[in-house]
């Protein structure tokens, strides 16, 4: 039986195309429509970004490639064993450009997010009191619409934050994508698991 | 929410289970307490709720459903079965000699949202193994498990061990505690190396410390592992000898004729805060999470007023009856139809019906047809 690969068609398939290319592992072409695709000894199953984790958890893949700032946010108990070194990106937290909102001098604070979770975290844990209002997209037009007083969302290069008009003020965490495995896939296929991991991660820059 | 609504409504988190379902259930606990029972365990069956306090310890407590006792007291529905026995074992059985062997099979209630197989509402079989000379005693425990795994039919199961002492070891006076050991625990656990390093940075450890505890993420696989292990930890003590219990522990499961059944996972280190040296989880392919899992838990007796060191093991029904409807094993249905037995006289007919169950047969009883 073939390992099965859970995966996201968004910012991380490059990167992934081109590691699986070095490491000689069969790769699907892409052009196929189709959700499912078996290549070489593999199968590959192509997911939301947010749903790897979920897929790998619960075992209905033996590995995926998810970004970390997913798995912060989806809470999954799987194995990391891999940082895949692409899709660098932070976890930051931004308001409207020049305004004198802070976090610490709210009394709530009401952040807009994709990643509810990892938003009411980073405030809670300090203490804060939060209203999180989960977004699924277009993050970024929330503090200029008042519907939040900042937001948490994932930045790569800030030209979109920039554009809408808003600045970082601080940094949740930093991502990158990692190699995730299903724990029980870990130990009951240890081989075919291991030649993966060891695969790949031979092929790391 | 009308009350009507209610009334339909199952609350998230219970279930219900119907004919074969509930008797594959019946059947699996059948199986795996007539083994139990082979090893001569003794069933306790414990209080359905006791004090709160019984269950301390945080991991549980922030699960547990509590109450307020008609005297004040508060209560809770019993979300594990360990400390009940512990209780239980160093209370009314004080004056019994160790080593003492319990069993117990039943519900426990957790806070927990329905995820990966497991509900509110848990059913786990499991065994306590009491006093008595630790490395016999773990080895007992691992090869019960693995007798009950084989008489269920799970196929290629596999009992990933760990050493909590491993890891412990490893940070012995490095004064880490609270959400800074909480979180490397959670990164040592992931198999992340390099969220370790991170971990670690503006720590102070002993030399050779730092890139053992990133090791324990590649030291898992096959007993081999543990001859890797011994060499890469042979600058901590404390870490060493616990490799050392832990070969000795496998070399003897092993020398049963389980080899093949065993993994190493000294990246295991869950429940500091509760285990004190071997930790297992059992494996087996085509189910994503462990069917159960087990360890040794030397400290949780003395809470109780009777220090014993104990080690115990346990599966969750729920996902063993999970795992063999997916593997697709022989349906449970039961074995023969019923016969029917009918007649216009009722007490004829029910005498008629006596007398078949009396020869053992099953009955369906056709008189008063239903609504």
């Amino acid at each position: 039986m073939s390992l099965t690969v859970a995966l996201s068609k968004g910012k991380l398939l490059r990167g992934t195309r081109e590691l699986f290319r070095r490491a000689g592992l069969p790769f699907p072409d892409g052009k196929s429509r189709r959700l499912v695709v078996s290549e070489g000894d593999l199968r590959f199953l192509f997911v939301k970004d947010m749903d790897v984790p979920t897929y790998v958890e619960y075992g209905v893949a033996d590995c995926g490639i998810a970004g970390r700032d997913v798995l912060l946010e989806v809470g999954s108990d799987v194995l990391e064993p891999l940082d895949l070194g692409f899709g660098h990106c932070r976890l930051q937290v931004a308001r409207p450009a020049g305004s004198d909102f802070s976090p610490d001098g709210a009394s709530t604070v009401r952040v807009a997010s994709k990643y509810a979770r990892v938003a009411a975290e980073h405030f809670l844990g300090r203490g804060l009191s939060v209203e999180v209002v989960k977004l699924a997209g277009s993050v970024e037009i929330a503090p200029g619409l008042g519907l939040a007083d900042c937001i948490v969302d994932v930045v790569e290069t800030g030209r979109t934050l920039k554009e809408n008009g808003l600045e970082v003020i601080e940094t949740v965490a930093e991502s990158s994508a990692r190699l995730v495995v299903n724990r029980a896939s870990f130990h009951a296929r240890r081989e075919e698991v291991a030649r993966l991991v060891d695969t790949l991660g031979r092929a790391l820059p | 929410m009308s009350g009507a609504h209610r009334l339909a409504q199952i609350p998230p988190g219970v279930q219900c289970f119907v004919g074969d379902e509930a008797r594959r259930r019946r059947r699996i606990e059948e199986t795996v307490l007539s083994i139990f029972e082979g090893w001569d365990y003794e069933e306790i069956i414990p209080p359905l709720f006791d004090y709160a306090d019984v269950f301390a310890g945080e991991a549980l407590s922030s699960k547990t459903y509590s109450f307020v006792g008609r005297d004040g007291s508060i209560l809770a529905l019993r979300p594990d079965f360990t400390s009940l026995l512990a209780k239980i074992a160093a209370g009314r059985l004080r004056d019994r000699p160790a080593p003492i062997r319990l069993y117990y099979s039943g519900e426990v209630v957790r806070y927990e949202p329905p995820r990966a197989g497991r509900q509110s509402e848990l059913f786990q079989m499991g065994l306590e193994h009491l006093g008595g000379e630790s490395r016999a005693a773990d080895a007992e425990v691992l090869t019960i498990a693995a007798e009950c795994l084989e008489g269920l039919g799970a196929e290629g199961f596999v009992l990933a061990l760990g050493h909590v002492g491993v890891f412990t070891g490893l940070l012995a006076g490095s004064g880490i505690e609270g959400d800074r050991l909480e979180g490397l625990r959670e990164r040592v656990e992931a198999k992340d190396a390099r969220g370790v390093g991170r971990a670690l940075a503006r720590i102070d450890l002993a030399p050779g410390a730092r890139g053992a505890l990133e090791r324990l993420t590649t030291l898992a696989g096959g007993l081999d592992v543990l001859d890797e292990a011994t060499q890469a930890l042979a600058g901590c003590p404390a870490a060493a000898s616990a490799v050392a219990e832990l070969r000795a522990v496998a070399e003897a499961v092993r020398a049963a004729g389980l080899g093949s059944r065993l993994a190493v996972d000294l990246g295991e280190v869950r429940g500091l805060d509760y285990y004190t040296g071997l930790v297992f989880r059992a494996f087996v392919p085509g189910l994503g999470f462990e069917v159960g899992g087990g360890g040794r838990y030397d400290t949780l007796l003395a809470r109780f007023g009777r220090p014993l060191p104990a080690v115990g093991f346990m599966l969750g029904l729920d996902r063993v009856a999970l795992l063999l409807a997916r593997q697709g094993g022989a349906p449970v249905s039961s074995s023969s139809p019923a016969e029917v037995v009918t007649g216009t006289d009722l007490g004829a007919a029910l005498g008629v019906a006596r007398a078949k169950r009396a020869a053992g047969t099953r009955v369906r009883f056709g008189n008063g047809g239903g609504r």
